[in-house]
């Protein structure tokens, strides 16, 4: 991004602000209010995996194994990174690891990689069977910290990149994947709008 | 947020504050009336205010509507693309990765491979026995130039050449026969 003129100058001037320099210097004492709670990275996934539930009752069906498994910041931007995720969303591991194997996209080896982790894991910790019998329930993207680069151009200009980074994570369940949903047909539609339509109330009247 | 404090000094707050308000509007309207300033990087612009002016009048007037001109033609954006309408863009069935069908497993190693394409497994495994016969072949040749006008054959542990191979070249490899390099 290149900046223009009046803009440059202010943010060339934006860093240095003397008023908040001489607020300082006082004498009385000054209650910092710095929470600085977006310098705490959010690593809510990893603990997903130490929730315990009661034991299940006899006639309960058997509630099958969940395998959360994460990658933090993967030198890759997680727009491209998304495309992957949607790809292997609703597949079996074996049909996902097949397509990322054939993939030429550089997040395909990485994904392929935490599959294969979270694979290992379900079958040493999680007390998964077989390792073929887990599909994919959720295959997620986010975006990590980025930073700010120079990127030098010719006669002397200069523009601004970012250097991008992303985490993936991957949720994996015991079982056959479940059967994809049929596509909703006009028809469908229609009969949900005219239900819709028969659901409306009447107010302030008898 | 820091939180501002009554200071000792506000006589001297309040000079620095005029002073500094001084020097950003004084930058701001330096930047306003001429075309390049006098000091820092310069920077592509696409607006023609900041080029620099044609060489002479005369020239200009002579000539077809110039490159001064036709800058202000140029395409650019109106307005900016939403995140809805980018969304829209991205995420189109067209540019979705679509998912292959024609992968197989190999018959030979199991691994998969493309219909289409060589197993990836074998074909490294052929490709480390062939560096391994070349190296064979250049200690025999000994350096550049020296190849034969003669059929190569290979021969591994135990086998002896036959009356077939007899004015052929002879490279010995020091291990059992590979079971895809078939004899003949």
């Amino acid at each position: 991004v290149l900046l223009t003129g009046s803009a440059w100058a202010r943010g060339l001037l934006g860093w240095a602000q003397p008023e908040r320099w001489l607020a300082s210097r006082s004498l009385l004492p000054v209650s910092c209010i710095h929470a600085s709670t977006y310098l705490q990275k959010s690593r809510k996934w990893e603990k997903k995996n130490r929730i315990v539930y009661p034991p299940q009752l006899p006639g309960e069906p058997r509630r099958p194994a969940e395998i959360y498994h994460c990658r933090r910041d993967i030198k890759y931007s997680h727009e491209k990174m998304w495309y992957l995720a949607t790809l292997i969303k609703g597949m079996s591991i074996d049909q996902a690891l097949a397509q990322l194997e054939f993939n030429d996209k550089k997040g395909a080896k990485v994904i392929k990689e935490v599959l294969l982790e979270a694979q290992d894991l379900a079958v040493r910790n999680h007390n998964v069977e077989f390792k073929s019998n887990l599909h994919i329930a959720a295959s997620v993207t986010g975006r990590g910290r980025y930073v700010k680069r120079i990127r030098y151009h010719g006669k002397g200009m200069f523009g601004i990149m970012k250097i991008s980074r992303c985490h993936y994570f991957v949720k994996l369940v015991e079982g056959p994947p479940p059967p994809p949903e049929p596509p909703k047909t006009g028809f469908d539609q229609a009969k949900e709008y005219v239900q819709q339509l028969r659901n409306r109330t009447l107010v302030h009247t008898l | 947020a820091l939180v501002m404090l009554f200071s000792p000094l506000p006589r001297l707050r309040s000079l620095l504050q005029r002073c500094w308000g001084q020097l950003e509007h004084g930058l701001l309207l330096s930047f306003s009336r001429g075309p390049s300033p006098p000091w820092g990087p310069a920077l592509a612009v696409q607006a023609p205010a900041l080029l620099p002016e044609p060489v002479s009048v005369t020239t200009e007037s002579n000539e077809v509507p110039s490159l001064f001109d036709s800058i202000l033609w140029m395409a650019a954006p109106k307005k900016r693309r939403t995140i809805e309408v980018n969304r829209c863009r991205r995420r189109n069935p067209s540019k979705l990765i679509k998912v292959k069908r024609n992968i197989d497993v190999c018959p030979e190693c199991g691994n998969l491979k493309q219909k289409h394409v060589l197993c990836g497994y074998c074909y490294a495994k052929v490709k480390a026995e062939t560096r391994l016969i070349r190296i064979e072949i250049g200690k025999k040749e000994g350096g550049p130039f020296n190849a034969p006008t003669v059929e190569t054959v290979v021969l591994y542990d135990g086998e002896k050449p036959t009356e077939k191979e007899e004015g052929k070249r002879i490279i010995e490899r020091a291990r059992k026969r590979p079971s895809w390099f078939a004899q003949d």
